[in-house]
Parts: structure tokens; C-alpha cells; sequence
């Protein structure tokens, strides 16, 4: 991979309907990155990925792609870069009258005629999404998730540089999803395809993504490594988005329960995230100890992104304010974040949890 | 009788062959017209498709039967006389674009917006759109449109009898109607159903074949 080779680069790009959708986007996407775009129903994910392929065309900014401008160029020149870019979208789109390896030929057949380049080129394709033996099966035959294979390989035909996907896992169960986006990992690794893909399950983007770029109300909010995005969020719409993700919640009846502010005699519930350093340490024991509280585990989950090991908890500690602040601030020192989340009242607040 | 029968039968065929096949020529047509200039469509030309649509609308809710005698000095025009099969086959070929132009254009607008789109980010052309998508998609709707058409038109070829066009239906109203010949009446409408029959079968046959 050639450093700092850029796939695309996105300057000032805006898109208006009769209002603007978005604003002022800026981006630059690395040759061979796997970048991932998050954000709310509406935030305008779909749009910029459709500036992207050109389905739409922004209202303001350009767009470069593999050194080649892309935006306010010729109708010949923005179809010329198109052939470089795949598309795989939410719904799967096979024309129903081809087979599935006429399918994964379509694209080149449709501007080169035949040959027999393009024939083992789809075969290829078509055996490393895993379809063999399917060439000559319709779309009829095939089931939603190797319907969405067909899409891919088709999606790659031609010399292919870009991958844009849009919420194509979402008619597919996890398990389905999960082969899928491991092949996409492959196929960036060997083939040097850089991926865009948008979703909505935080869980894919832990799988497949190496960078997370956050997008809200039309404007890029965040954008970050992984490990920093789902270990370190800075924005509210990125940490709320990940809270389901990282966190299991309190049960709906107890957060009830919670106040916000401390009561007489309570307890504080505090949640602690762990990276991988300090997954290792003991830390609630030396917290024990040191403090001399008795701490009292609700809820735990460990994780991994990629290859880093993180953890949260959720404790409870009866509450003095001293001895709390104290408790967080040797927490920071130990590289693992600590949030309160409310109070119980002292009453009945641990007889839930034996 | 035999020679009577035979004689119109060759000329219904004519008449439905021809104009089935010139009709499905301008329905072709003005379907792509339809479909292109529609304001979601290719080539938005908004005035172009409605403009169209209440033409065919408007000519498509006569009765075929007065279609027939609206069109006699066109038809005189183009033919050179208003009476004989070829004078009818000009209100049917009129007739059968009418209907085939609004089958392939629902036809054609079945298409998935989707699987344009797919075609649109590969960089393909609108024309490569129509045809490698679009037409392609729609070719076993298509088909069973035709068929259907075709056996309105051989109903409407009957009623050419009125400006001495002949055929079938003609024979049967002079022959079986009006001079009371009972069993050419049968026959002739026997010959009919299998006829109608035989245009079925073979539609939903193309049919069956065409889509996977
Ligand atoms: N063709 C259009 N005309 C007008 N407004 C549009 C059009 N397409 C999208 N929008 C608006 O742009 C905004 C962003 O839409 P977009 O599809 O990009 O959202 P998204 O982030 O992909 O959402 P989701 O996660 O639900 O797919 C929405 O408010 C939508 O209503
Ligand atoms: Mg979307």
C-alpha cells in the first residue's frame, strides 16, 4: 500500500433539496481504509454515499476520487470514474431474468460486449464470494444473503477501486452479516478495495471498520479510529449510539428508581469502562482495599474490538462525596474511565441484587 | 362454404397479424416516450408524457366501433379507400398502439427504482438503461400484454365487418346473422375460440419461458 494515498478527498461539500441535508462536509478517506459511517435516521448518511457515486450531485464542494475530480466534470468523465466504483445497496437489486454469474458480468457486459476476460473474471469473483456451483441459478433461487453475494461480486467486477455500501446487511441475519463482512475484510486486504459502509448496527462497525467518521444533522461530528471512537467518544449522538454497544443498560425499572441528585443515605452507581491495559489489574480489589467500601458489581461486560480487550461495569458504592471524588480521580490515574449515573436510596437499594 | 370460410379466416389473420404488428411498433414507441419523459423519468419532459397520456386516454374510452368511423377520411386518405380489409387494418393498428403503448409502458414501469439506480451508478447511459435494464426486466409482462391485446383485436376485427372489412366476424353477421345460417354461425365461433385459444396458450407459453 502506498502511504498516504488518498481514495477520496471531500472538500466543502454541501447538498441542499429545499433545505440542506448537508453541510460543509470534509473528508478524506486513505487508500485501502475501511471507514465507516455512523449516525441517526436522517443525518444524511444515505446522501453523502449517493454524492459519492454519483447518483446525486452535490450543491456545493467537489469531490476528488483516485486523483480524478469528480463533481462539475463531464457527463463522460463522471461516467469514466463510475466504472471504478462498486455499489452494494440495501436492497439486493439483481436483474431477475440473468443468472447469477450473468448477473456478476452485467456491469462490464454493459459497456464491453462479451468476452472472455469478463466470464472468468465473474467466475472468480463469484467462487470468492462463496457461490460456487450457483453460476447458473436465477435470483429466484438463491436466498436473500447469497442474493447479497451475487450483489458484491457484481459490485467488484472491472478494476474496481471503491466500495460504497449502504446498509446492505440489514435484510440479513447477524450470522449471514458477519460472513459477509469477513469477506469484505479479505477482499480489502487483497485486492486493496477501499470500503465506505454505511450502518446502523454498532456491532458490524466494531467487526469490519478502521476508522468511524460520525455524522449528524448533515455534519461529519466526529471522526476517529475505532478503538478511540467506541472506547473514547466525544460527541453525544457517537456515545449514544455506542452506549448499546459497549453497555449493557440498567433494566428499564431500576433506572427508574434512580435519582439524579444524592439523597441522605444512598448509594452511588457508578459505571466503569476498562481498556486493555487495565483489564488486567485488579482494580476493584485495590479500590476495596484502599478506600476501605464495600463495592457491590450489577452489571459487567467484557468486549473486544478488534484486538483490544474492554470491559464496563456497573457498581455500586455507598455514597460520600470525599471519598467518591477520591475513588474517581485514582480511577482516571488507572486509565479507566468512570461516569456516575444517579443515586439509589439506601432502602431496598441492594435487595435487588442478592 | 369451405372456400368462404377459409378466405375470411386469411383475412382476419391479416388484419390481426398487421396490425399487431405495426401497433406493437408505435406502441413501442410512444411506451418509451412515456416512460422516458415522466417527470421521475430519464429524460423529464413532463409536458411530452401528459401531454401524451390524455391523448391516449381520450382515444382509448371510444368505442372501437366509432373509432372506426371517426378515422374513415384518414382512413381514405392513407388507404385510398375506406372499405376492404386493408381500410380496416388502419383503425386496428390505431387501436392495438393505444393499448400496447399503455401495457409496456406499465410494464416498463415496473422496474425497481433500485435497479436503475444500479444502472445509473455503473455509469450507464439512459438508452443502456431502457434496453439492458428496463426492457429486459419487463419482457415476460410484456409478452403477456401482447397477448392479451391480441385477442382484443381479434374481437375488434370482427366489428370491421362494418366498413366491409371482412373476416370472421363479418362472415358470421352476413352469413350466420342475417341469412340465418345456424351452423356456419357455430362453426364460425368455434373457429374463433380456438383461435383465442391457440394466441393464450402460446403467449403464456413465451411467458413461462421468459421469466426465471
Ligand atoms: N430526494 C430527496 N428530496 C428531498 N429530501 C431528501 C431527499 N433525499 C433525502 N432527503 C432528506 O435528506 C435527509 C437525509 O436523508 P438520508 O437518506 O441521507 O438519511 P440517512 O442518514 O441515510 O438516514 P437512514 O439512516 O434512515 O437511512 C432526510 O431528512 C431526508 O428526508
Ligand atoms: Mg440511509
Amino acid at each position: 500500500m502506498e502511504p498516504h494515498f488518498l481514495s477520496i478527498i471531500i472538500k466543502n461539500l454541501g447538498k441542499s433539496y429545499n433545505v440542506a441535508i448537508l453541510k460543509d462536509i470534509n473528508l478524506e478517506v486513505p487508500q485501502n481504509q475501511i471507514l465507516g459511517i455512523i449516525g441517526k435516521s436522517g443525518a444524511g448518511k444515505s446522501t453523502l454515499l449517493r454524492c459519492l457515486n454519483g447518483l446525486e450531485q452535490p450543491t456545493t464542494g467537489t469531490i476528488t476520487i483516485d486523483n480524478q475530480l469528480f463533481t462539475g466534470v463531464s457527463d463522460k468523465e463522471r461516467r469514466r470514474i463510475q466504472h471504478k466504483i462498486g455499489n452494494v445497496f440495501q436492497s439486493v437489486n439483481l436483474l431477475s431474468r440473468l443468472t447469477a454469474l450473468e448477473n456478476v458480468m452485467f456491469p462490464l457486459k454493459l459497456f464491453k460486449g462479451n468476452s472472455k476476460d469478463i466470464h472468468s473474471q465473474a467466475l472468480k469473483l463469484l467462487h470468492l464470494v462463496g457461490l460456487n456451483g450457483k453460476e447458473n441459478a436465477y435470483p429466484s433461487q438463491l436466498s436473500g444473503g447469497q442474493a447479497q453475494r451475487v450483489a458484491i461480486a457484481r459490485a467488484l467486477m472491472g478494476d474496481v477501486s471503491l466500495l460504497l455500501c449502504d446498509e446492505f446487511t440489514s435484510a440479513l441475519d447477524f450470522e449471514t452479516s458477519l460472513e459477509i463482512l469477513e469477506l469484505l475484510r479479505d477482499l480489502n486486504k487483497r485486492l486493496g478495495v477501499t470500503i465506505i459502509l454505511i450502518t446502523h448496527d454498532m456491532a458490524i462497525v466494531r467487526e469490519i471498520c478502521d476508522e468511524v467518521c460520525v455524522l449528524e444533522a448533515g455534519q461529519i461530528v466526529e471522526k476517529n479510529d475505532i478503538t478511540s471512537i467506541l472506547l473514547h467518544p466525544q460527541h453525544t449522538v457517537t456515545k449514544s449510539l455506542i452506549r448499546h454497544l459497549i453497555t449493557k443498560d440498567l433494566p428499564h425499572h431500576l433506572q427508574e428508581k434512580l435519582n439524579k441528585t444524592p439523597t441522605d443515605k444512598c448509594f452511588a452507581l457508578l459505571r466503569l469502562f476498562f481498556s486493555s491495559k487495565a483489564a488486567g489489574d485488579p482494580i476493584i480489589a485495590s479500590i476495596v482495599k484502599t478506600y476501605d467500601v464495600p463495592i457491590n458489581i450489577l452489571l459487567g461486560s467484557l468486549d473486544h474490538i478488534r484486538e483490544t480487550a474492554f470491559g464496563s461495569l456497573i457498581v455500586s458504592i455507598p455514597f460520600e462525596l470525599e471519598k467518591i471524588t477520591n475513588i474517581m480521580k485514582d480511577l482516571d490515574q488507572r486509565s479507566v474511565s468512570a461516569e456516575i449515573l444517579g443515586y439509589f436510596p439506601q432502602s431496598g437499594g441492594h435487595s435487588w441484587n442478592s | 362454404m369451405e372456400q368462404l370460410v377459409l378466405h375470411s379466416f386469411l383475412e382476419t389473420l391479416f388484419m390481426v397479424t398487421a396490425s399487431m404488428f405495426f401497433g406493437t411498433a408505435i406502441g413501442i414507441f410512444l411506451a418509451f416516450l412515456l416512460v422516458l419523459t415522466k417527470p421521475s423519468g430519464l429524460w423529464p419532459k413532463p409536458w411530452i408524457s401528459q401531454s401524451l397520456g390524455v391523448f391516449l386516454n381520450a382515444f382509448r374510452s371510444i368505442p372501437f366501433i366509432i373509432l372506426i368511423i371517426l378515422m374513415i377520411p384518414f382512413t381514405r386518405f392513407w388507404v385510398g379507400t375506406s372499405i376492404g380489409t386493408a381500410a380496416a387494418t388502419l383503425p386496428l393498428t390505431f387501436a392495438a398502439s393505444l393499448l400496447i403503448a399503455r401495457i409496456i409502458e406499465d410494464a416498463l414501469n415496473t422496474t425497481s427504482k433500485g435497479l436503475i439506480e444500479v444502472g445509473k451508478a455503473l455509469g450507464a447511459s439512459n438508452l443502456q438503461i431502457i434496453f439492458k435494464i428496463q426492457l429486459r426486466e419487463a419482457l415476460p409482462l410484456i409478452v403477456s400484454g401482447l397477448t392479451t391485446v391480441s385477442i382484443n383485436i381479434i374481437g375488434f376485427s370482427a366489428m370491421a365487418g362494418t366498413v366491409g372489412g371482412g373476416g370472421l366476424g363479418d362472415l358470421a353477421i352476413r352469413y350466420g346473422y342475417q341469412r340465418y345460417d345456424f351452423t356456419l354461425l357455430v362453426l364460425i365461433v368455434i373457429i374463433l375460440i380456438i383461435i383465442v385459444q391457440c394466441v393464450q396458450m402460446t403467449g403464456n407459453f413465451l411467458e413461462a419461458k421468459l421469466k426465471k
